[in-house]
């Protein structure tokens, strides 16, 4: 049974080498997967990969199994640093989301390029409904705040925070069921 | 208030897209609520787990080897190991004593990310305003050492043409150069700029090309060199821009 990626991370606070490799190589791959759906250069994407696993040995010893997940520690740290790379002047809404997925399939749109559009989508994201994927992705993927959603969908602020809100229960649900 | 509006701000702030007024009231809310951390950490678990359930990518063999030397020239030897382990169990043992969590410490980090772009982008905006202040004081500067020297005289120039308003005063020496200042003059149309001529021994030379602020000022700074000794006739005309070696445009200013 492979170690636990909490223990993994207290022995590279002890300074074990050979826990951050296997920490490398538990989740690089992963990561950047996920780093590239930000940030879309892959030369880029390898940078903001080393800058995550760089600062996951430098930070080991602030690790706090009690406020969460190995892996929402390493994510979370990840998605700051790729979005800090797309966006490095604060004009988030314009440099970025002209990359991120694209204008939203037009509704009812014709079923092959729906099929297309659903293999692009990563993972347990596509279980949730479009509407709900869409704010989780101008979130998550671009950056985005709260307003910044309303605004560009067009939607009440209360509407998105709502769809925000659901979009994660279900979320929960999704990567909880066996 | 009750406790309904937080789950939803919880939400918000999992996907790092809270702001405004609800931001801070979150993070004034967060480390009193047990509630709400939990929430905070199921979500962010989830998300983690979502974004990983996607294809691996996987990585150049380049990048792991060069994390591995890293991580070996960081440590040295690893005599020092059991001071980081030491470190290490003082910091979640503090942690315990209060939530700082690392999501709100990972959310000021990236507000700080985002303030040092910001700094930046001001950094450089002083720079060019500084830059160009500096060259304007330089030139007032010298227009003072100028009017120090009693060889230095005051030229007026008056209007000659569509604007009788406005004027210009020329600061001149023989030896140091000059500065003209000019006031109430109309931008020039697309295509033209404003040209000073001296005139020496009865042919003009040219001595620059100068615009106007949207007030009509301008300043030009002739260096000694391009003027020619003993100038005692100074004319502003338009000419296209680039300039031209003689004036062939209408005359707008002249010393009398």
């Amino acid at each position: 049974m492979p170690t636990p990626g909490g223990e993994l991370i207290r022995a590279m606070a002890a300074g074990n080498r050979d826990a951050f490799a296997q920490l490398y190589d538990r989740y690089a791959a992963l990561v950047l997967a996920f780093v590239l759906r930000i940030v879309r250069e892959r030369a880029d994407a390898v940078e903001v990969l080393q800058d995550v696993f760089w600062e996951a040995w430098r930070g080991a010893a602030a690790y706090d199994p009690s406020r969460g997940t190995p892996e929402a520690w390493i994510i979370t740290r990840a998605r700051t640093r790729a979005i800090d790379r797309v966006r490095p002047v604060r004009r988030r809404g314009e440099t970025f989301v002209a990359a991120t997925a694209g204008p939203p399939p037009p509704p009812g749109g014709d079923a092959v390029m729906r099929a297309e559009d659903r293999q692009l989508v990563a993972g347990a994201l596509a279980q949730l409904s479009e509407a709900q994927r869409e704010v989780i992705e101008l979130a998550y993927y671009s950056g985005l705040t709260q307003t910044e959603i309303a605004e560009r969908l067009e939607q009440p602020l209360g509407t998105v925070k709502t769809r925000i809100r659901l979009a994660l229960a279900r979320l929960r649900e999704v990567v909880t069921s066996p | 208030m009750s406790h309904e509006p937080f789950e939803t701000l919880a939400a918000v702030y999992a996907v790092g897209a809270l702001d405004g007024d609800d931001l801070a009231q979150f993070e004034a809310h967060l480390p009193t609520c047990a509630v709400c951390q939990a929430t905070l950490r199921e979500a962010q678990d989830a998300l983690a787990r979502a974004m990983l359930s996607t294809p691996p990518q996987a990585p150049p063999a380049g990048a792991r080897e060069a994390l591995v030397r890293r991580v070996g020239r960081a440590r040295g030897a690893d005599r020092r190991s059991w001071l980081r382990w030491a470190a290490a169990t003082a910091v979640v043992a503090a942690a315990a004593a209060g939530f700082t969590g690392t999501w709100v410490a990972v959310r000021y980090e990236a507000r700080l990310g985002q303030m040092a772009r910001e700094t930046a982008a001001v950094k450089e905006r002083l720079a060019r305003n500084e830059a160009s202040l500096r060259e304007q004081a330089a030139l007032y500067r010298g227009a003072v050492e100028l009017l120090r020297d009693p060889a230095t005289r005051v030229v007026d120039l008056r209007a000659r043409g569509p604007a009788p308003a406005a004027g210009g005063r020329m600061i001149w020496n023989d030896v140091g150069g000059g500065h003209l200042f000019v006031a109430g003059l109309p931008p020039t149309p697309a295509g033209k700029t404003y040209a000073l001529w001296t005139i020496v021994a009865g042919r003009p030379r040219p001595a620059g090309l100068f615009g106007v602020d949207a007030a009509g000022r301008g300043i030009l700074r002739i260096a000694p060199a391009s003027a020619g000794a003993a100038a005692r006739v100074f004319v502003v005309t338009v000419e296209p821009e680039g300039g031209v070696p003689a004036p062939t445009g209408p005359i707008v200013l002249a010393s009398k």
